[in-house]
């Protein structure tokens, strides 16, 4: 039995699947501040036993939590002299331009807690002064003094050379063993000092958390009497041990919501879609993220509380390049000073929730106009909706301001809703060089389903995918996992003058130390796999853009080789591409995958009852483009594989519903997906 | 809403819903150029702006990583169309630097523009604004302290065209690669530019295709229209009536003069109106500012003033009115040199913030540093011995407002989005080493809120020969306080030889000596304070000390509160504080 839990903010998920494929779901409350609590709960929902798990994936909110709510530890920073500022000053960039009243981010270690030792190196990495010990030892004694749980260690050019990180770690671990520690190079040996001194902060920050937490939910796991391998999901889209988790806390950021788009990407592989865009839309966001060729795509561009209004804090760890926007079922519908409609990103939340909650929500949301327009059915919720306060709200707050009527009102909140996701869905695939056509979007959570068919034909995608169990996707995804470690080097080189050993000798040294790591993991060698890549650009340039390249050690031909695919991506990306330029490495990246062996997925049964026995309801829906038609609402539960229907139609389940216009149909495949097509040629 | 949307016919929604892809076009094409450009002035610094305009040369919507920019696009647009008129055609693009005329500043930030036809019809314009690195003219970096002519300043294109009909002008491209000292980095970047500009065109060619054409102009008025009625609404909430200041420039590079400066801002119920005649006559040295980059200025803290938040377009500027006297140093004509017009220009945003910062308390702070604070330093890097080039604007503090303190070490209102260059990248790339990247804790702007820290940045030259040239303004006169808060500090710099020979300190200075080993130390200002320091809380002031923001001294002399040196516990207040307090 494979067992996968993932804490959200308002539930905690449980997908299992026995050694036959068979899956079963859970749900239950999540239970802060006690997370741990939540999954032992739904454990003992799922009605699973304990004994029986094999195999346990953790996806976790906890981290980000800490960091958004500040509860981490009391840190400090131990950095070089002349530079204990950086981590204030950061980049100096203030991204609400015209606000002269902004407000730059706070630094999570203040001033004080901010010391500095005599040490340096040139950017070759050669040691021009060496590490005064004393200096370490003063500021220990003093950030003991001032009561630090944490301490972050960050040097200049320590990616090209952590000598002093190292011999600074070591002091601290004679002189001060029960501090949680950090140094640069341990979480990302990419150049920046501010961005490295970000990350490792931020690391130290979260570490005596994640620490208790990994640790709580360890005691309580096995006094439930589970004796199975633990892993935690990492935001790279792979898993790793809690042991391991407990050493680079940061990597588990984005821990939920990666697990989606891995997901994702294996269905796609399942289902013989090989291109796929995952969607997935909850209460307050949408995400989305594009998965080429199987391949979740991965880049150290991370950060937290970033916006278009203020610069956050760089995180540069690999995580799953996902674009998430403030648009979910519960987002807000209002009106701006010219009169213009606008959707999100302010959410009504859990509490009061949308209208219809009838929790004492007032502002009309996307859920509402979804109820207004037909697409949601008032007996999908769990209690009595009070129509005629749905319609109220959207009449006064919207319609009357407009000169429309509520339906047309409540349509217009769909389609800007709509036309809000499609900017992002646009932004990760036509903006990057890709063709929308030769992608499915594989949509999950609450509301995917609902906004996908009809948005898909927007963006021209020709296939929709509705995995069974929508609303739970993204802890099937984790089931699907392998353990994953992204180990990235900056490495400045042209590649006409490259020196080959010295290259290899880089990749040999990326390698034994993924091999050492999955030794401590316990994990046998011949399970693992490498990937090989190397952000790149034209010398000059100074963005990148990471090119799979030719696995190690590599030929003289392998450097044309990944010369060649440099030249292809970038007039992918950006349209244009400068053959005769010379190339530049700046990072060598090796992914190491460690295999775990995939449940089967069961496959169900054909329908033996006529399709019309699965018929719930016929009810009149709201469409763009043809107005209102009656529709006919089946039972997703009652449709047997193979079978086919034609739109207008709505596929319904518990937790989500499937809307299809005039003009798309829907097939159950096998395993019980949803396969639409979305009319596009 | 609008009337003419209703009368067509047109749903309100699908108005939406095209006026946002409209915005979304603007930020594709901004990022298209930064993250192909080959100069850290643009992938770095993110100088540079791009947008799109009507058929008319109206801006609808811009990206823009320096404020400074905010106002050139559409004068750009319009030059193009009063120069050539019909003999604009498909596949033309046009390259413009004209400093006094055609949305120019600098002859360094060179602009592009593309026209955009629908089925032979013209109905829109593409457009970009870079700094380039170089065009050449005598000092490296194209901007020097000490030019007095424009042609000192380097290449000119009077709006003329790179491209005719698709097909590039070969022989422009390589008058340009001749004239200018980093010909791959120039040439590089107006090849970026161009392939923004593309990706703007099919943009809004694959619009007009999606919802028709008449749609697409539909909504261009729409989003013209509501740009207006986003700013009429927050003028109405402004307080009316006739605002003044006056200030004084440090001195234009050449002579040592202060210069001054002034404004009038009157607010009716549906006009803003900047009023700057009064200022000084432009001239000698290359601080002049043209009149369309002091347009940009003002516009820039109108939208401060008025709404920050919002989308940009040429209709909500609609109610601004920018007057001055003709050939001022806000308005210069030719043959005025103009290479570091932003000393002059932020004056001109400066002084409006100033006359309205006390009764704008929710929109406007204390004065900040105010100068872009540019430096070049140039020569050979010590291990590839290939030249280098830094231009880089240099982070201050700002000033502290009502409830908050300053920020520190932030860039200029003139920039924005603009990226400081990494300590690791700048000694890897350039023949320095950085000394010390730190805040400027002189502890002035003191205040109930308390001014901002600047910052320190020290450079050592690793190679002899090479030069420094820097200007930073604000050197004589400081960042303002309001409310009782105290003045900041100076933007200055200093050059520290091997002999230990200190020179300087200075606000301006062009192409200083430096040899192997020698530091020139950059440091800029604190900003002004908010409100009376005596009445800052003493835990604030404690921590402060703790901070080494601030000084015991400056705790008891400027705070009234007295601290113990080792705990940083409060023992006291000063007698003017207990009074102040009433105690």
């Amino acid at each position: 039995m494979r067992v996968a839990t993932d804490i959200g903010g308002t539930f905690t998920d449980l997908v299992s699947v026995d050694k036959h494929g068979k899956i079963t779901v859970a749900k239950s409350h999540t239970t802060p501040p006690n997370f741990e609590q939540g999954v032992i709960n739904v454990i003992s929902k799922s009605q699973v036993d304990p004994k029986e798990i094999e195999v346990f994936f953790h996806g976790t909110t906890v981290i980000i939590n800490a960091l958004t709510e500040r509860k981490g530890a009391k840190t400090g920073l131990i950095t070089t002299k002349g530079f204990r500022d950086v981590l204030e000053i950061g980049r100096a960039n203030r991204p609400d331009l015209y606000n002269v009243r902004f407000e730059k981010p706070k630094p999570f270690v203040p001033r004080y807690l901010r010391c500095e030792v005599e040490e340096r190196l040139n950017y070759k990495g050669e040691v021009l002064v060496p590490l005064n010990k004393d200096d370490v030892k003063a500021a220990l004694e003093y950030l003991k003094k001032e009561g630090v749980e944490a301490v972050a260690v960050a040097y200049l050019h320590s990616y090209a050379n952590p000598v002093h990180e190292e011999e600074t770690v070591a002091l601290i671990k004679e002189l001060w063993p029960d501090v949680a520690v950090t140094a640069s190079y341990e979480v990302t040996k990419e150049w920046r000092e501010y961005e490295r001194t970000s990350t490792t902060v931020l690391n130290s920050y979260v570490k005596p958390v994640a620490s208790r937490y990994i640790d709580k939910l360890d005691t309580k796991l096995k006094e439930i009497g589970m004796k199975s391998k633990e892993y935690i999901m990492q935001s790279n889209g792979g898993t790793t041990t809690f042991e391991q988790s407990k050493v680079a806390p940061i990597n588990m950021v984005e821990s939920g919501p990666v697990a989606g788009v891995f997901g994702s990407a294996v269905l796609g592989q399942m289902v013989g879609a090989q291109n796929v865009i995952a969607f997935d839309i909850g209460g307050t966001t949408a995400k989305c993220s594009l998965v080429e060729k199987g391949e979740v795509k991965v880049s150290t561009e991370y950060k937290i509380e970033k916006t278009d209004r203020t610069a956050g804090y760089p995180v540069k760890v690999p995580v799953v390049d996902i674009v998430e926007i403030g648009n979910g079922g519960g987002s807000i519908a209002w009106i701006d000073g010219g009169g213009s409609l606008r959707v999100g990103p302010k959410s009504a939340g859990a509490l009061p929730g949308p209208v219809a909650y009838g929790k004492g929500g007032t502002e009309p949301t996307t859920t509402d106009a979804c109820l207004l327009t037909g697409r949601l059915s008032a007996k999908n919720f769990d209690y009595e909706v009070d129509f005629d306060a749905v319609k109220k709200a959207v009449n006064e707050k919207i319609a009357k301001k407009l000169g429309l009527s509520v339906e047309d009102a409540a349509l217009g909140i769909i389609r800007i809703a709509d036309s809000n996701m499609l900017n992002a869905l646009k932004l990760i695939s036509v903006r990057k060089g890709y063709d929308p056509r030769d992608f499915s979007l594989v949509a999950f959570g609450g509301g995917g389903p609902m906004h996908a068919p009809i948005l898909a034909r927007e963006l021209g995608v020709k296939k929709v995918i509705i995995p069974v169990g929508a609303s739970v996707f993204s802890a099937w995804g984790m089931l699907m996992t392998d353990l994953r470690h992204d180990y990235v080097q900056t490495y400045i080189r042209r590649t006409y003058e490259l020196n080959l050993d010295e290259l290899n000798n880089q990749w040999q040294a990326l390698e034994n130390e993924a091999l050492a790591q999955f030794k401590a993991e316990d994990f046998s060698k011949d399970r693992i796999r490498f990937s090989y890549y190397a952000d790149m650009r034209y010398l000059g340039q100074e963005h990148t853009v990471k090119v799979l390249v030719p696995a190690g050690p590599w030929k003289k031909e392998d450097i044309d080789e990944a010369n060649a695919r440099f030249h292809r991506d970038h007039e992918q990306n950006y349209s244009f591409k400068l053959e005769g330029a010379a190339t530049e490495i700046v990072n060598l990246h090796l992914v190491a995958f460690g295999l775990v062996e995939k449940p089967e997925m069961s496959k169900i049964e054909t329908m033996k009852d006529p399709l019309e026995t699965a018929i719930m309801e016929i009810r009149p829906v709201l469409y763009e483009k043809d107005g209102w038609l009656d529709t006919k609402v089946y039972d997703r539960a009652k449709l047997g594989a193979g079978v086919t229907i034609e739109g207008p139609v709505i596929v319904e389940e518990p937790t989500a519903s499937t809307v299809l216009a005039k003009g798309q149909s829907v097939t159950v495949d096998a395993y019980g997906n949803l396969i639409i097509e979305t009319g596009v040629r | 809403m609008t009337s003419a949307a209703i009368s067509k016919n047109i749903d309100p929604v699908t108005l939406d819903i095209v006026k946002d892809s409209l915005i979304a076009i603007g930020d594709e094409m901004f990022y298209a150029l930064a993250r192909t450009s080959m100069s850290p002035i643009i992938y770095e610094v993110l100088d540079y702006a791009s947008g799109l305009a009507n058929a008319k040369g109206q801006l609808l919507t811009q990206g823009n990583g320096a404020c400074g920019f905010i106002g050139l696009l559409s004068f750009m647009v319009n030059e193009v169309l009063d120069k050539f008129g019909e003999n604009i055609k498909p596949g033309d693009i046009f390259i413009i630097n004209d400093p006094y005329g055609g949305g120019g500043s600098h002859l360094s930030d060179v602009g592009l523009v593309m026209p955009i036809f629908y089925h032979g019809e013209l109905v829109a314009f593409s457009a970009n604004k870079a700094h380039w690195t170089e065009v050449g003219g005598k000092d490296p970096g194209s901007w020097t302290t000490d030019s007095t002519e424009i042609f000192q300043e380097g290449l000119q294109f009077p709006c003329i065209k790179l491209f005719e009909e698709g097909k590039v002008n070969q022989g422009l491209v390589d008058l340009i690669a001749a004239n200018v000292r980093f010909p791959d980095l120039s040439l590089g970047d107006m090849w970026a530019g161009v392939a923004a500009l593309r990706t703007g065109e099919r943009r809004f060619v694959e619009l007009c295709d999606k919802y028709g054409k008449d749609i697409v102009l539909s909504s261009i008025e729409y989003l013209l229209n509501h740009g207006e009625q986003m700013s009429r609404k927050e003028l109405a909430k402004l307080p009316k009536g006739t605002f003044e200041t006056v200030d004084y420039i440090d001195d234009d590079g050449v002579n040592q003069d202060p210069l001054k400066v002034q404004v009038k801002v009157t607010i009716t119920d549906d006009e803003f109106i900047c009023d700057f005649r009064g200022s000084h006559p432009q001239v000698l040295g290359p601080i002049n500012c043209s009149y369309t980059a002091l347009c940009s200025a003002v516009r820039i803290i109108f939208l401060s003033i008025t709404n920050p938040s919002q989308d940009v377009n040429d209709g909500v500027f609609r109610p601004l009115k920018v007057i001055a006297d003709e050939g001022s140093v806000f308005t210069a004509q030719r043959p005025a040199p103009v290479s570091t017009y932003w000393e002059t220009m932020i004056y001109g945003a400066d002084l409006i913030w100033r006359a309205l910062a006390p009764v704008l308390p929710h929109r406007l702070t204390a004065g900040h540093l105010l100068s872009v604070c540019a430096v070049i330093v140039s020569g050979k890097h010590q291990d590839t011995g290939e030249p280098f080039l830094i231009v880089e604007p240099s982070a201050g503090g700002w000033g502290a407002g009502l409830g908050k303190d300053g920020e520190v070490g932030q860039f200029c209102i003139g920039d924005g989005e603009t990226f400081n260059v990494p300590v690791e990248v700048a000694e890897t790339r350039y023949g320095i080493m950085v000394d010390e990247y730190s805040l400027h804790t002189d502890g002035a702007g003191a205040g109930e809120f308390r001014g901002g820290a600047g910052a320190v940045r020290s450079y050592r030259a690793m190679t002899d020969n090479q030069f420094v040239t820097a200007t930073f303004g604000r050197h004589k006169f400081l960042p303002w306080g309001i409310n009782g808060g105290h003045e900041g500090s100076a933007n200055k710099f200093y050059i520290i030889k091997t002999n230990g020979e200190v020179c300087g300190p200075f606000g301006k200075c062009a192409r200083f000596p430096l040899n192997k080993g020698d530091v020139v130390r950059l440091i800029t200002a604190t900003g002004g304070g908010y409100g009376d320091p005596l009445k800052r809380s003493v835990e604030k002031v404690a921590l402060d000390v703790k901070n080494g923001f601030i000084s015991l001294e400056q705790a008891k002399n400027d705070y009234g509160v007295i601290i113990d040196p080792d705990t940083f516990e409060v023992t006291g207040l000063t007698p003017e504080r207990e009074q102040k307090e009433g105690k």
